[in-house]
């Protein structure tokens, strides 16, 4: 009997591996020496970039999909799609002059309608991202390689939203991009098990110059395993935490710890009876020591910052020192605001992001010694994007708001009839500088404008902003070339293996 | 000759430490066990912090302390629970006529097909997370177990004679169950009680394992084995403790319920 | 024999709708608005109105119930939200893994777990007996999760002795894939071991001390021979049971090894859609996995009543 079990068993096995071995064996991307393999911690969510707000999808998806322009390291825009571009006199239509041979990867020619055709879809409803392209007017299409989008009013920030990832060209004529993406992108999805990889092989009728052979990447939701497999060199390049980073120091790898051109922040909710009180919002920030926090939760690696502005752009006012820690000012402030009795406050975090737990965690033990109750909830994201981001239902909560290239979408949080105004905030100082700098173009009202709106929130604190934190890509010792975007892109095309 | 009942020992043994840390964590607790001091983090054991401090600085004993509260509380009170529902579910079943009897005996069975940790997480997203919810998604699995036991015990003692002639004097169902059927029960129950409260420890501290369970700033052995994960590369001996702990109050659960088994079956089948 | 068949369908018909049951109310507490989940933070309530009604969520609850069991009697579980895909193909595409762990895991236990019993059965009594004994349960109740941190650190990391990726797909060579999954296999296995040894060994030594073993004696058969022969077979229709029904409890049970590992077996599947909220993909691998628990624990049966003519006989052989 146990002879028989065993025997069938076996049988069971090879079967299975017989069953499972029958595919073709022609060489596949992964078998190519110039393969470079990152790990991902999730899969994405489908690879339409006009159906998902997720930031880890658009990082995989700009590099099948391409927009008209995209952007540099620094956020000086560059040739993509289009190879130059003009905006006419008025600033009310802005023209992009297609690069030549541009075609999607199953060889259909990607000209001027193609382009169109995909900005509609961008601007219909079924789109995540249609309101923010509601300024488009009409889009005309002049000859094969020119498109051109009109304007009814000004709007300064209109040229640097073609450049981000949710702007892609995409091929309208393939109903499920979710699964079978189709763009003009360096790479075309070659195979995708979810959970565990997506293959990138490069597209044929990309044109221009890809430093590798092709683009695996790996799904590891574990970052000890995402380590200790850069170590096995099964994975080429990894993402880590600050307080990882001195598992992977001193061993040969090529380390790139750049700002991110991401906003980390504490939201306090402004309709909250006891934070509608400046004064409470002020103690809140007199009461946490950031360096000590940036320090604890990203083991320093971040830059302080005062106000909603990340470091990197060239309006930004350095508003960090405004509260140095001081818990007895901070105590103070509570008593005047008629706190002195203590206050009780819900946070929600979202349990998703580690390090915004850990962040509310470090805040929420710091509070209870001002005399700030603080009960923690983690939550899910699904819960925190209804219940806390939509529904504005809580007191206090931790996240991080990822790049954009204009200061205007950055600060349209702070409109007071703003749908982003997840703050409640309302400052009517703010809504009519934010209404001037939309129209405004001059250069350096525009510029003066943002600086007062920074320093308004820096006394305001419609929030208590932390920082604006530094990614630390790890690269094995021989892959070069990976860089790190002020939005949320990456350009694998560029990496390459010496 | 006469052998030692090692099980029973050992089990007493164990479950008395992880007791002792519960009874410990009321009296006397070195920090309380969300207390951060960020700039003393990792550090090494030593006389202020017994067993070194965790990611944040915390210390890491009194956590181990806190932890066993809620791996008692979330256990015993499952447990309870499942055996409260689980005992009813079964003795119903065991008295009801044939047709419904089976029909019961079926739903235990639907349940009884709920992998333990499955049902566990499907409940938490139900019921969000938190001690109590946690209780109650792990006493979803307990109730088939003990509505088997009730159920295959009442028809054992329904052959019994005693029973049949306690019927003829006209005793009423529920009085048959409580005066004779109740005390046979309760050995072979205490036996179950204490392997389940090793499974549900085990489980819960799973679940906070996968984020599901107690939540932070909370202590649970299965979330300082989550946290310690992260940091396994760089502080290993994080996650040497509460592994530790946990391994003694799973084994010491079930090596108790063992030995009791042997008390009472005389160990026919053991030794 | 074939009515104590039939009567095992039909119980086992019964068992799977209440799982159906089971599983549709439970999820369909779950808070949280799909609707909402799906289009985003910056959708309009026009277009949740209109998703939630194409989704169907305004229809009344049995409604919604019995269209999603006739589809799923149809093996069609709908179109998970966070893929995009059918769940019946993702749920295929990660059944190898988590069958092959189970498989391989409880052969594992199974093979060690009898060698252990003969092993305390030829020293019974001895210190060695005693030994293997609590070693079992000791291994057995440490949690698995620690020790699989412990193993891909120290294996996997240290030693190199195996891939850390986790995971080699069956695609590329039947053996790399069974190596690949050898550690975790072997970690879901010891949490088996001391259920089967004891049971191994109650069995074998309740079966040695039935006459035919003495007979075996008189006859002159050597000590071994007669153990394998003789022993093992008449002791191996309890454990039988016990290793299909263990075999169907791991079988939903892989969820931690699988995320520690790196497995894209169903167990993760499962995390991903507790964790977003997938409703259909949730309902999908709830179904699925219990429904195979169900049917694994009915083919045990089966093969224990031709094994062993007496539950056949008996006819109350169900449990």
């Amino acid at each position: 009997m146990m002879k028989k079990t065993l025997f069938c068993l076996l049988a069971f096995l090879v079967s299975l591996s017989l069953f499972a071995r029958g595919g073709k064996e022609t060489v596949t991307v992964e078998e190519k020496i110039n393969v470079i393999t990152m790990a991902i911690p999730v899969d994405p969510d489908g690879l339409d970039p006009m159906l998902t707000a997720a930031a880890s999808t658009f990082q995989i998806t700009s590099n099948i999909y391409e927009t008209l322009i995209t952007v540099d390291e620094k956020g000086n825009l560059e040739p993509c799609l289009a190879d130059s571009w003009s905006i006419s006199e008025d600033g009310l239509s802005i023209s992009f002059y297609l690069r030549e041979n541009a075609a999607f990867s199953n060889g259909k020619k990607c000209g001027s309608e193609e382009v169109k055709e995909s900005f509609i879809r961008l601007m219909s409803p079924e789109s995540l991202r249609c309101k923010d392209y509601s300024f488009i007017s009409e889009i005309e299409t002049p000859d094969e390689k020119t498109i051109v989008f009109k304007m009814n009013e000004i709007n300064v920030a209109a040229l640097s939203s073609f450049a981000y990832p949710w702007a892609a060209v995409v091929d309208t004529e393939e109903s499920n991009l979710k699964n079978k993406p189709m763009g003009t992108g360096p790479y075309c999805l070659s195979s995708w098990v979810p959970q565990e990889k997506l293959v990138l092989a490069l597209n044929p009728y990309y044109g221009k110059e890809v430093k590798n052979d092709g683009f695996v990447l790996v799904v590891m939701p574990d970052l000890t395993a995402e380590i200790t497999a850069l170590e096995a060199g099964e994975v080429d390049v990894i993402l880590i935490t600050g307080d990882l980073a001195s598992a992977v120091e001193n061993k040969g790898y090529n380390i790139l710890a750049a700002a991110g051109n991401g906003l980390q922040l504490m939201a306090m909710n402004n309709k909250n009876e006891a934070l509608s009180d400046v004064r409470v919002r002020q103690a809140i920030n007199y009461a946490v020591d950031k360096d000590a926090l940036i320090e604890a939760v990203w083991w320093g690696y971040g830059e302080k910052i005062g106000s909603h502005f990340p470091v990197v752009l060239k309006e930004y006012v350095d508003l960090s020192d405004a509260y140095q820690c001081d818990k007895d000012k901070a105590r103070a402030l509570l008593k005047e605001a008629g706190y002195e009795n203590g206050l009780k406050l819900r946070m929600d975090l979202p349990k998703n992001y580690q390090e915004y737990v850990n962040a509310g965690l470090v805040i929420a033990s710091e509070l209870k010694e001002v005399g700030i109750e603080v009960d923690v909830n983690i939550v899910e994201w699904a819960y925190w994007l209804s219940e806390v981001y939509v529904g504005r239902n809580y007191d206090l909560t931790v996240v991080g708001h990822t790049g954009r290239l204009d200061p205007y979408a950055l600060l349209v949080k702070y409109l007071s009839t703003g749908s982003e105004n997840y703050f409640n905030y309302s400052s009517s100082e703010v809504d009519q500088l934010l209404g001037m700098y939309k129209t405004e173009l001059n250069e350096e009202k525009r510029t003066e404008y943002i600086q007062t709106i920074q320093r308004i929130l820096s006394s305001d604190v419609p929030a208590l902003y932390i920082q604006d934190p530094i990614q630390i890509f790890v690269s094995a010792s021989d892959v070069y070339g990976f860089a790190s975007f002020p939005i949320n892109i990456y350009k694998f095309k560029d990496v390459y293996r010496k | 000759m006469k052998k030692k009942n090692f099980s029973l020992i050992l089990g007493v043994f164990f479950v008395a430490i992880i007791i002792f840390l519960f009874l410990l964590s009321f009296v006397y607790l070195p920090y309380s066990e969300d207390q951060m001091d960020t700039k003393n983090r990792f550090s090494p054991p030593s006389s202020s912090h017994l067993l070194g401090t965790d990611q944040f600085g915390r210390d890491i004993f009194s956590r181990i302390l806190v932890s066993t509260r809620s791996a008692l509380a979330v256990s015993t009170s499952s447990v309870l629970m499942g055996t409260v529902f689980g005992l009813l579910l079964g003795a119903l079943a065991a008295l009801s006529p044939h047709f419904i009897e089976s029909i019961l005996m079926r739903f235990v069975d639907a349940m009884m097909a709920f992998p333990g940790i499955l049902s566990a997480m499907v409940l938490s997203a139900v019921l969000g997370k938190g001690v109590m919810n946690a209780s109650i998604a792990i006493a979803f699995f307990m109730v088939p177990v003990f509505a088997r036991l009730s159920y295959s015990m009442i028809l054992e003692s329904k052959k019994k004679e005693y029973i049949k002639a306690a019927k003829s004097y006209g005793a009423s169902t529920p009085r048959l169950f409580i005066f004779h059927m109740l005390p046979e029960m309760f050995t072979r129950l205490i036996t179950q009680l204490s392997s389940s409260i090793g499974a549900a420890i085990l489980t819960e501290s799973s679940l906070s394992f996968l984020g599901l369970g107690i939540q932070p700033p909370g202590a649970s052995l299965g979330l300082m084995l989550s946290e310690a994960k992260g940091y396994i590369l760089i502080q290993p001996y994080q996650a040497l403790w509460p592994g530790v702990i946990l391994s003694i109050a799973v084994l010491g659960f079930s090596l108790l319920g063992d030995g009791i088994n042997e008390i009472i079956k005389g160990e026919p089948d053991y030794e | 024999m074939l009515r104590y068949i039939l009567k095992r369908i039909l119980s086992a018909l019964l068992v799977l709708f209440f799982v159906s049951l089971i599983t549709f109310v439970v999820i369909s507490v779950i808070p949280g608005d799909r609707a909402i989940l799906a289009l985003g933070i910056d959708a309009t309530k026009e277009s949740v109105e209109a998703l939630r009604s194409s989704m169907g969520l305004d229809k009344p609850f049995f409604e919604r119930y019995f269209s999603w069991l006739i589809s799923a009697l149809h093996f069609d579980l709908g179109v998970s939200d966070v893929y995009g895909e059918r769940v019946g193909s993702l749920i295929l595409s990660r059944l190898p893994v988590t069958f092959s762990l189970t498989l391989f895991s409880i052969f594992i236990a199974s093979v060690l777990s009898a060698l252990l019993a003969l092993l305390c059965q030829m020293k019974k009594g001895k210190g060695l007996d005693g030994a293997i004994r609590g070693g079992v349960i000791l291994i057995s109740a440490l949690p698995s999760f620690w020790i699989s941190l412990v193993a891909l650190i120290f294996f996997c990391g240290k030693l190199k002795w195996f891939p850390v990726n986790g995971y080699i797909s069956p695609d590329k060579g039947f053996l790399p894939f069974l190596r690949s999954i050898t550690l975790p296999s072997i970690i879901l296995a010891l949490g088996e071991l001391s259920l089967l040894t004891r049971m191994f060994r109650s069995s074998l030594i309740n079966s040695f001390n039935e006459d035919y073993m003495t007979a075996c004696k008189v006859k002159g058969l050597g000590r071994v021979r007669s153990m394998v022969h003789y022993g093992l077979r008449s002791a191996i229709i309890a454990p039988i049971t016990l290793i299909g029904n263990q075999a169907a409890k791991l079988f939903g049970g892989t969820v931690v090894v699988e995320t520690i590992f790196s497995l894209p077996g169903i167990g993760r599947l499962l995390l991903v859609a507790v964790e977003q909220h997938d409703i259909p993909l949730l309902e999908g691998v709830v179904l699925f996995i219990t429904t195979m628990v169900v049917v694994m624990n009915f083919l045990t049966d089966i093969f224990v009543a031709i094994a062993d003519p007496l539950i056949r006989q008996s006819e109350g052989g169900v449990k």
